[in-house]
């Protein structure tokens, strides 16, 4: 307990020490800087709003990752599987129907199975084909990509434009409502906490985390029990691109209103990112999210506050990473000997 | 880690609210939200200049702007998002650069009825969906693009003229088309030629400048035109790529130049290459605009401002103009400067008919001279033309 | 030289392994360190040869005491130790190997190499890849090497697992001559008969303490008295009248494992006990797995009562023990008692702590597991996995497929295993085992089966064989059943 307590700490300071520098090279007052952050990420319920609403497709991503960890997988695919949750959902809302709940209700569900169809293709290309599950996912983030643009410039294109921009916004009735104290969805975030909350369970108290486990940790012990690795690992794909569908739903029916080539705005690998440095523990995940989606959102501040350039902030989100990465390895060296 | 980081937030809480929103007293605040880089140097950059020229020409004014707004650069922020972040620094009049933020626009301006907005090349004050705190202006570009071309068909020796175009819609159509009339125009009527030794070609990359793994490369796009017998190329997007790979063409001992688009100084980046720039200066526009938010005479208009005719490069009157670059050369200038002085005092109008469609369509007839609305939604490129005219 | 350990103690976290322990070995002899697993046999020997640190104690060396900075400054101070996996570099040649990290003083290493082999009558070839040596040669490799570096203690632990019997009598003589060249050799072993054709003096070790010491002449009861406080008794044979054929093989060709098993047909019949001996990867562990259905057969077919075996038509029916408990066998990182939640025959969807508890419980009791229903099956020692293996075990199988079943166990465990699995064959259940010992096959199976090189060369009742014809089938000499 200490052990973590005083690792959490060297942490911190490690991040800090490595931040300021950062920041001073780039000729940045680093007080202001952090100032500005903190504040862009928190100073009025506006931005509280913002931060969740980045939040959001960040967890939903990283839970859905741990599925895939625990399994021994590397769902690189992520990011196109939020892609097409994104295309799932988009060509659900240009269907008509009943009510304007009804279709969000679909096209959310469109972007789940439209995701989990993508993991479990990059499963199966994994169980069936012997393809590492990360050049599988890779190769499906590209096939996504292109999808993406494909249906932008051709089949869902504006009325007589030719744009890579996006596709028409659909009409403010389609939109996830919004909050009245900021811009940001409330059935997105409650969705987000019903996902960590069932991951949590479906993890440690069912059957599912338990194959998962006895998968991941020993596939030939496991198949003497009489587990399929192969249709776990297939359900764990589909679990966690359901998650990762239902974080580009979101993007379309909540953020957005449309689809742009851009629609993951990389939250996929950001989510492996968050994932990994939460030690492929739930706990951590919506913690450290909220932290990267912080940083997101208050680093618009640094430009228009110090005339900074914002690309900074992803140099600061490299140093998190970095000062975790290090702290991690020390610790990990300093570990008492033995234990078996 | 939970309660640690539960503290991080409680601390970063605490300073932002210690943190006093620091407003300057009286200033009024104007801001500039830019697709691009703010040094471009091209559309955004020209943007942000003329931001700067209206802080000093009208004392009291503050500009405050973002660039790179655009979901590529700025992964999930919204429109109406940094709408909120410019308002809470107190900005009054919020002018958005992009075709691109459309829709976002509309949205943030029903959303903040008490600031003034102003969307560059939009047309809902046109079309009558904009609500009374929003305005559009554009610059009469048609005018730079026809010397542009002009200045292309006076100096091309393959008779092959290419046009690197961003995305399709009315408004990359009509300027497109535009550069072709002035092409056409010299071509035949000043050198004499005959018509079907003019090729001209548009190739589109999909979207204002190139994003990788999205758009085409405007790079590879002008490289192709350069290595098949084009040799003058027209750039129709933000920045500058195809006067740089003119440049190193050039440098190859081709003989090929290119004609870059947007932003006054464009032809720095490689003067030996450049032909000449058409570009906006949003000076009039701007100082027009502020005028009327600060003075309250704000009414909803929808601004095509054109140039000064008799002064085409005035900083405070000519809200297009063209500058001739280091490479035209002298007797070509000659010519140009005389089709200038046509156009300018009206002798010369272009969007004249019998004018037909790419697909042979009529567009104008005999004798029709084309009405703003008629030039500001065109169907499609011209006859003539070479290139898609709308999406597939 | 003369090694002295006093009070040695070593903890793992709460795992006090070894509880002050203090020997003597002294220069010229053979020195056994005897133990049932998890005596705390390996940890002593690790400490003493640099591998880790111990908690407290002294260590002196000819008098002198010393504290390492790890295996390579023991062996400069002359300590060298023979672990039971070599450390060696399969992709390199003999030579390769053994000039590694050798000072050979000018001279030629080939020279030397050889010298040295034929004085302790190895027979090694110095070009060949060590991959393609024996467990046997590579251990005489790694012997040559220490004695080429000068080593003057060598401490081998467990170096009669997986070797023949022949290579026994050769590493035998070789320990004999370096031990009258004046150097000190301790042997760790739980093999009551190699220590005492060896040893010239024992200790005995019992749950991290010195139980006793012994000398010359070394008797059977007194060591065994001293390992276990009592002398287990060997287990009944189970005696059954074999029935029908449950599970075929017919021209089974399938890869894996050094040779393969090449067109094996063979029946095993309701309630018999077969052995299966040869050389390790002669082809016994590919039956077993092919068997169980775990590989798939290139050709032939593979009938459990008269159907194809697929993957799930005899779940429960035929059961696979794999001799690797922690690689194959269990899961670590759970608990015993989530090993049993993965074997109940319908796992429920919603878990809790309770859930399997009483099946763990009782399966813990029944098989006098050390451990709790919460402990992680990693932190069990291997007679304690295997046992949990056991308690793994379906109720009723048809089949039960072992292989080295007590590979690594002391006699008490082997035999408590081969207690449990008296009640399975009393039930009527086939066993099919495999071991490299044939002291084991003989005792325990009604049928032999032999295998070299991936072939089946002898199929026979084990009340019509004997040693010898055993020895050199497995040595795939003719027997006449060989193909």
């Amino acid at each position: 307990m200490t052990r973590a307590a005083v690792r959490y700490g060297v942490t911190a300071l490690v991040l800090v020490a490595f931040t300021t520098a950062v920041l001073l090279l780039a000729g940045a007052p680093p007080w202001d800087a952090y100032r500005s952050l903190a504040v862009g990420a928190f100073g009025s319920w506006g931005r509280l709003a913002r931060v969740l609403t980045v939040w959001v497709p960040l967890t939903l991503c990283a839970c859905g990752l741990l599925y895939t960890f625990r399994i021994g997988l590397w769902n690189i695919g992520v990011e196109g599987q939020v892609v097409m949750g994104a295309i799932g959902a988009t060509w659900a809302l240009r269907h008509p129907a009943p009510s304007a709940p009804v279709a969000v209700a679909g096209a959310l569900a469109a972007g789940v199975v439209l995701g989990a169809a993508w993991a479990y293709a990059a499963g199966l290309l994994k169980t069936r084909g012997g393809v590492n599950e990360i050049f599988a996912g890779l190769g499906l983030n590209f096939v996504a990509q292109g999808f993406v643009l494909w249906l932008i410039f051709g089949p869902w294109k504006r009325p007589g434009v030719a744009s890579m921009s996006g596709t028409a916004p659909f009409p403010p009735e389609l939109w996830l409502p919004t909050a009245s104290w900021g811009r940001v969805a409330p059935v997105a975030v409650a969705l987000a906490v019903v996902a960590v909350a069932a991951t949590a369970a479906l993890l440690a108290r069912t059957r599912v985390g338990l194959h998962l486990s006895a998968v991941g940790r020993n596939p030939r012990a496991a198949a003497l029990f009489g587990l399929s690795p192969a249709r776990n690992m297939l359900l764990a794909m589909a679990l966690g691109g359901g998650l990762a569908g239902l974080a580009g739903a979101l993007q379309v029916a909540g953020v957005y209103h449309r689809l742009i080539p851009a629609i993951s705005s990389g939250y996929g690998y950001l989510g492996l990112l968050v994932a990994m440095l939460a030690g492929y523990r739930l706990a951590p995940v919506p913690v450290i999210a909220l932290f990267f989606a912080a940083l997101n959102v208050g680093s618009i501040q640094l430009p228009l506050v110090l005339e900074v350039d914002s690309s900074l902030s992803g140099v600061i989100q490299g140093a998190v990473v970095l000062a975790v990465l290090v702290v991690h390895g020390w610790s990990a060296r300093r570990a008492p000997e033995g234990t078996p | 880690m939970r309660t640690r980081s539960l503290a991080f937030v409680a601390a970063a809480l605490a300073v932002a609210l210690a943190a006093a929103p620091a407003l300057a007293g009286d200033a009024f605040r104007f801001g500039l939200l830019l697709v691009g880089p703010h040094n471009d140097r091209g559309w955004s950059q020209a943007h942000y200049e003329a931001g700067r020229h209206v802080e000093k020409t009208l004392p009291g004014t503050q500009m405050v702007y973002i660039d790179k707004v655009n979901p590529a650069d700025r992964p999930g922020i919204t429109i109406p998002q940094l709408v909120d972040d410019l308002v809470d620094k107190g900005c009054r009049l919020i002018i958005a650069n992009s075709d691109d933020m459309k829709d976002g626009v509309l949205q943030a301006a029903q959303e903040h009825p008490d600031v003034y907005f102003v969307h560059v090349s939009g047309d809902h004050a046109l079309t009558g969906t904009a609500p009374p705190n929003l305005s559009n202006l554009m610059g009469r570009m048609e005018y730079g693009k026809m010397i542009a071309g002009a200045a292309a068909a006076l100096t091309t020796r393959t008779g092959k003229i290419g046009y690197v175009g961003p995305l399709i819609n009315d408004e990359t159509r009509r300027l497109t088309a535009s550069c072709y009339l002035g092409a056409r125009y010299a071509w035949e009527k000043i050198l004499g030629r005959p018509a079907k030794d003019l090729e001209f070609r548009v190739s589109w990359i999909g979207f204002w400048f190139n994003i990788p793994g999205v758009t085409a490369d405007p790079t590879q796009v002008s490289q192709n035109f350069f290595d098949n017998g084009y040799d003058v190329v027209v750039s129709g997007i933000d920045t500058t790529e195809a006067l740089v790979v003119a440049d190193q063409k050039r440098k190859q001992g081709k003989a090929v130049w290119a004609i870059p688009y947007d932003y006054e100084g464009a032809c720095d980046t490689a003067p030996d290459a450049c032909l000449g720039v058409p570009y906006f200066n949003w000076v009039p526009g701007y100082t027009e605009l502020l005028r009327q938010a600060r003075e309250g005479t704000w009414k909803s208009t929808w601004l095509w401002l054109g140039p000064d005719r008799k002064d085409l490069n005035n900083k405070e009157t000519s809200s297009v103009g063209f500058l001739p670059g280091p490479a035209l050369a002298p007797e070509a200038k000659a010519k140009l400067d005389a089709f200038v002085r046509d156009l300018a005092a009206g002798k010369t109008n272009l969007f004249q008919g019998p004018l037909n469609y790419q697909d042979g369509s009529p567009f104008l007839a005999a004798g029709e001279t084309a009405s703003d609305r008629q030039i500001w939604y065109m169907k499609q490129l011209l006859q003539g033309m070479e290139g898609q005219s709308s999406a597939k | 030289m003369h090694i002295q350990l006093v009070d040695i103690h070593k903890r793992f976290g709460a795992v006090h392994a070894n509880r002050g322990i203090s020997l003597s070995v002294g220069a010229g002899t053979i020195h056994g360190v005897l133990g049932e697993n998890g005596a705390g046999k390996s940890t002593l020997m690790k400490i003493v040869a640099g591998f880790l640190p111990k908690t407290s104690g002294e260590i002196r060396l000819d008098g002198e005491a010393v504290s390492y900075r790890g295996p390579a400054d023991a062996t400069r101070r002359g300590i060298g130790m023979l672990y039971q996996d070599p450390l060696d570099f399969p992709a390199l040649t003999v030579l390769e190997n053994f000039r590694f990290g050798l000072e050979t003083a000018g001279r030629d290493p080939r020279a030397l190499l050889a010298d040295l082999a034929g004085r302790f009558g190895f027979d090694l070839p110095p070009d060949r890849v060590v991959e393609r040596l024996t467990v046997g040669e590579r251990q005489q490799l790694e012997i040559l090497r220490l004695v080429a570096r000068n080593v003057r203690t060598l401490i081998l632990d467990e170096p009669t697992t997986g070797i023949s019997a022949t290579q026994k009598d050769v590493l035998f003589a070789a320990l004999r001559r370096l031990a009258d060249e004046g150097r000190s050799v301790i042997l760790v072993s739980h093999k009551l008969e190699d220590v005492q054709v060896l040893c010239d003096r024992v200790t005995v070790l019992r749950e991290g303490r010195v139980a006793g010491e012994a000398e010359r002449p070394l008797r059977t009861n007194d060591l065994l008295g001293l390992m276990f406080g009592t002398v287990p008794h060997p287990p009944p044979r189970c005696e059954n009248p074999a029935g029908t054929p449950v599970l075929r093989l017919d021209g089974v060709s399938a890869p894996g494992g050094r040779a393969g098993l090449r067109d094996c047909t063979v029946a095993i019949r309701r309630g018999e006990v077969v052995g299966l001996a040869g050389v390790e990867g002669s082809g016994q562990g590919v039956f077993l797995r092919v068997a169980a259905g775990m590989v798939r057969p290139r050709r032939g077919r593979v009938l459990f009562e008269d159907a194809p075996l697929g993957r799930r038509a005899a779940a429960g029916r035929v059961a696979f023990l794999p001799t690797d408990r922690l690689g194959e066998g269990l899961v670590p990182g759970l608990t015993v008692r989530e090993h049993f939640v993965l074997r109940l025959p319908r796992v429920p969807f919603l878990l809790d702590r309770a859930t399997a508890g009483p099946d763990a419980r009782a399966g813990i009791d029944r098989l006098s597991i050390r451990g709790t229903p919460g402990t992680p099956v990693e932190a069990l020692s291997g007679g304690n996995q295997q046992r949990l293996l056991l308690a793994l075990l379906p109720e009723r199988p048809a089949v039960l497929l072992l292989e080295n079943p007590t590979r690594g166990l002391d006699l008490e465990s082997a035999h408590g295993v081969w207690r449990e699995l008296q009640r399975y064959c009393d039930a009527g259940t086939a066993l099919v085992f495999s071991s490299p010992e044939l002291d084991e096959i003989l005792l325990a199976a009604d049928r032999i089966l032999v295998f070299h090189n991936g072939r089946m060369v002898l199929d026979t009742p084990a009340s019509r064989t004997t040693p010898d014809e055993l020895a050199r089938a497995i040595a795939g000499l003719g027997t006449g059943a060989a193909a």
